[in-house]
């Protein structure tokens, strides 16, 4: 099997594997229990609170709120900041290409009087700073801007952003979705300073059902959930012990080596893209990122020619090469996405979009073999070769 | 007296089946078996008895689901839950008041109910005729709820039931109207070609209704479509053994074919012999499963393709005959018996039909047979239908009952 659907999910890594075993077997006890068992389980959180908070620069552990995954931290991060500054305003700006989990929190918040804006794309599929400069206000509560385009790799320039936000929109918070970016780019919390920032574990080769919150120092968040204490009452709930120990695992370990992770990632997309040069009627999409932000380069969306790129799809996966429509959130929806169409995609040619999508694990000779599995395909569905 | 848990049963009466003859106990046998299937989840523990033209369900518990449950089983006709009691007036009347008393609480008290009773005896040795325990327990009832109650003897919102047995007497104030139809299997088998859209549920819902156990069967066209096809198709199997308990859902590539169509046939025949290569298949599967049917959603001009012509030169390859139940059916019809049995918002459900690539822009309207004959033998469809059949993958769905 060569899989390059990384942005979908991970498989769980050996060292992950290793970290949770304890805690899938005897040491089963919950972290709210005073006796030993309890203490055990407990540490084990912390520690993850740990790593992660190391892992991103040299954090306040404590600001570190696990969650069951992307989607909650995404919806946390939103609702929680907006409804918190409800009173210093109504205004909430909106990516372009968030992740359905931060559009949907979004909606919500509309429908109960707040005001959306959204915030735009050039041709190209960088983002319009100068427009999101314009749309910042005084009564501006929120700005949720994802770090790394899910479709196309492209990295937005989150430190800019920060910077206007800060500037122009004094009561704002800045909610930054990283699930794409953690562990594919080297990232400064520092410098990308924001409010809070999203992340997940499967797409980490952790476990899913775990994600974490980050949120800066001083900054309040009202929660979703009620109940015991847990997580300093932001999000309670008896802790998934498991995945918060493969999240903290996971995250180290990427972090770690995200330097070289980066490099090698970006040779491995070069090598895909000269493995479809000599597959006439193939583009590969914002092929520099599409912007001065660059890429991730864990992410190469190619136009593919002939037949919908699900076809393709279906017709890899037979060989062994399992890719992506699109992002796998949206494969269920028809429009072509906002991302996509700044790249001057329409409806039609937004379906002949493939992903695909690397990880450390890829390796060369997988890049190789998705090159000829793409040469059979191609002869199969009759789509001319040179 | 006993406790009430043994002395609650359920009534589960069968209309039809009086009309059929000599089969008659092979009817009740059959129903009985799928009444038991049907609640071995919902109301595990229940026995379920033929009694007289009627079957008896003593549920252990949960008697309001097992009612329901029930409701989702053909060849019943109505279902009451009543009380069994013994064959003495006294106990008669007490019964009759605490079924009464349950059943008004879920009337509104601003007008009197129009009311009646209905008895009837099944063993005439009783000491009363059934007018005169009409009028006896009928008095007791005024006594007891009397500015509730109006006597109608003509149209009666709420009729108190009252069953005289040679053992017991059965008394209860509901009566829920069952599936109709008959039971599943008392028929025969038949394969139902399954798309997964709006009709083909409907159209197998309808042959299970009249007592035919259906097999599904779908194709699909992968990798041109996603595996995810078979799920929602699978989904909605899953869905219709409420009706059936249990079903065999066969999946076949249809891939091959349609790529050998695509390239060797009149463009717009395409349809036409992808259908023909369906019901070969189909029929092969009737063969093994002893199946002497095949149903399909179709519906005479629904689509512009399905006309006369069409549908004789697609039948013609199966000497099996094909059933049609919705073939005078508006879609609005269809539609809202969908909605009805459950079906609907799993059929509407998008899934990417990537088989687009292959559809004709303008399929034919008058196929000719012969035609058909001669381009399937120029493309050896023989050794691609067996190929496809070989390759049918048969999934045993189990209801939960």
């Amino acid at each position: 099997m060569i899989y390059l659907d990384h942005a979908a999910t991970t498989p769980l890594s050996p060292e992950v594997r290793a970290a949770i075993e304890p805690f899938l077997g005897e040491s089963f006890g919950n972290p709210s229990s005073r006796h030993p068992l309890g203490v055990e389980a407990a540490r084990a959180i912390e520690r993850a609170r740990e790593q992660i908070a190391f892992a991103l620069g040299a954090l306040d552990p404590e600001r570190i709120y696990f969650t069951a995954g992307g989607t909650e931290a995404n919806n946390l991060g939103v609702l929680g900041a907006a409804r918190t500054r409800k009173r210093k305003g109504r205004h909430l700006l909106l990516g372009p290409t968030e992740h359905p989990s931060v559009r949907a929190a979004v909606q919500a918040l509309e429908s109960s009087g707040f005001e959306k804006e959204m915030l735009a794309l050039r041709p190209g599929g960088a983002l319009d700073l100068e427009r999101a400069k314009q749309s910042l206000r005084n009564d501006t509560v929120l700005v949720a801007q994802m770090a790394v385009n899910n479709e196309f790799g492209s990295r937005y320039p989150i430190e800019e952003l920060s910077e206007l936000v800060r500037r122009n929109a004094p009561n704002a918070h800045l909610h930054v979705d990283a699930v794409q970016a953690i562990g594919k780019i080297p990232l400064s919390l520092l410098e990308l300073n924001p409010d809070s920032l999203a992340l997940s574990g499967h797409k980490l080769h952790g476990l899913k059902g775990a994600g974490a919150l980050v949120l800066r120092e001083e900054v309040r968040l009202t929660p979703l959930v009620f109940g015991g204490g847990q997580e300093g009452d932001v999000r309670p709930g008896t802790e998934n012990v498991v995945g918060i120990v493969a999240l903290g695992a996971a995250v180290e370990s990427a972090v770690r080596v995200v330097e070289g992770t980066h490099g090698r990632l970006g040779d491995l997309r070069k090598k895909l893209a000269a493995e479809l040069s000599a597959l006439p009627g193939c583009e590969l999409l914002a092929p520099d990122g599409g912007g001065p932000g660059g890429l991730s380069p864990a992410i190469a969306a190619v136009r593919m020619p002939g037949p919908p790129a699900e076809v393709w799809m279906h017709h890899l996966e037979q060989l062994g090469v399992y890719t992506s429509v699109g992002s796998a959130c949206q494969s269920r929806t028809k429009r072509v996405s906002p991302g996509l169409s700044a790249l001057g995609l329409d409806e039609r040619s937004g379906r002949q979009v493939l992903r695909f999508s690397f990880s450390t694990t890829t390796s060369a000779d997988e890049i190789r073999g998705a090159g000829a599995a793409l040469f059979r395909v191609a002869g199969e569905l009759r789509v001319r070769v040179s | 007296m006993s406790t009430t848990e043994t002395r609650e049963v359920l009534l589960a009466r069968y209309g039809e089946l009086w009309l059929k003859g000599k089969n008659r106990g092979n009817f009740e046998r059959r129903l009985a078996r799928n009444v038991r299937r049907a609640l071995k989840t919902v109301a595990p523990g229940c026995t379920v008895e033929r009694e007289h033209g009627m079957l008896v369900v003593r549920p252990a518990q949960r008697a309001r689901e097992a009612t329901q449950r029930l409701q989702e089983v053909f060849g019943l006709s109505s279902i009451s839950p009543a009380r069994k009691t013994m064959r003495e007036f006294e106990a008669i009347a007490e019964t009759s008041l605490e079924a009464m008393r349950a059943a008004l609480a879920r009337y509104p008290d601003d007008a009197p109910i129009p009311f009646r009773v209905e008895t009837r005896r099944s063993d005439k040795r009783f000491h009363l005729t059934s007018v005169q325990l009409d009028r006896q327990i009928g008095e007791c009832v005024m006594a007891e709820f009397g500015p509730r109650l109006s006597v109608n003897l003509s149209k009666p919102e709420l009729v108190l039931g009252i069953n005289v047995r040679a053992e017991q007497v059965y008394v209860f104030a509901e009566r829920i109207p069952g599936a109709g139809g008959l039971p599943v299997g008392s028929v025969g088998r038949v394969v139902s070609l399954f798309s997964g859209g709006i009709d083909s549920p409907v159209a197998s819902w309808m042959a299970m209704k009249r007592g035919l156990e259906v097999i599904f069967s779908s194709f699909h066209s992968y990798p041109y479509v996603g595996a995810s096809f078979l799920r929602k198709a699978e989904k909605l199997v899953r869905r219709l053994t409420r009706f059936q308990n249990s079903a065999l859902f066969c999946a076949t590539p249809l891939t091959r074919i349609q790529e050998a169509i695509r390239d060797g046939a009149p463009k717009g025949y395409r349809t036409v012999l992808y259908r023909r290569a369906m019901q070969r298949i189909a029929t092969r599967i009737a063969e093994d499963e002893g199946a002497g049917g095949l149903v399909t959603g179709e519906c005479v001009g629904q689509v512009a393709s399905q006309t006369l012509e069409n549908m004789r030169c697609i039948q013609d390859v199966s000497d099996l005959p094909v059933l049609r139940p919705l073939v005078a059916f508006d879609k609005s019809e269809t539609i809202a018996l969908a909605k009805k049995i459950g079906t609907f918002e799993l059929s509407i459900e998008p899934e990417p039909d990537c088989c687009t690539v292959f559809q004709p822009q303008h399929p034919i309207l008058r196929a000719r047979i012969d035609l058909c004959d001669e381009v399937e033998s120029r493309l050896s469809m023989e050794e691609l239908l067996a190929e496809a059949y070989e390759r049918t993958e048969r999934i045993p769905i189990a209801g939960l009952g």
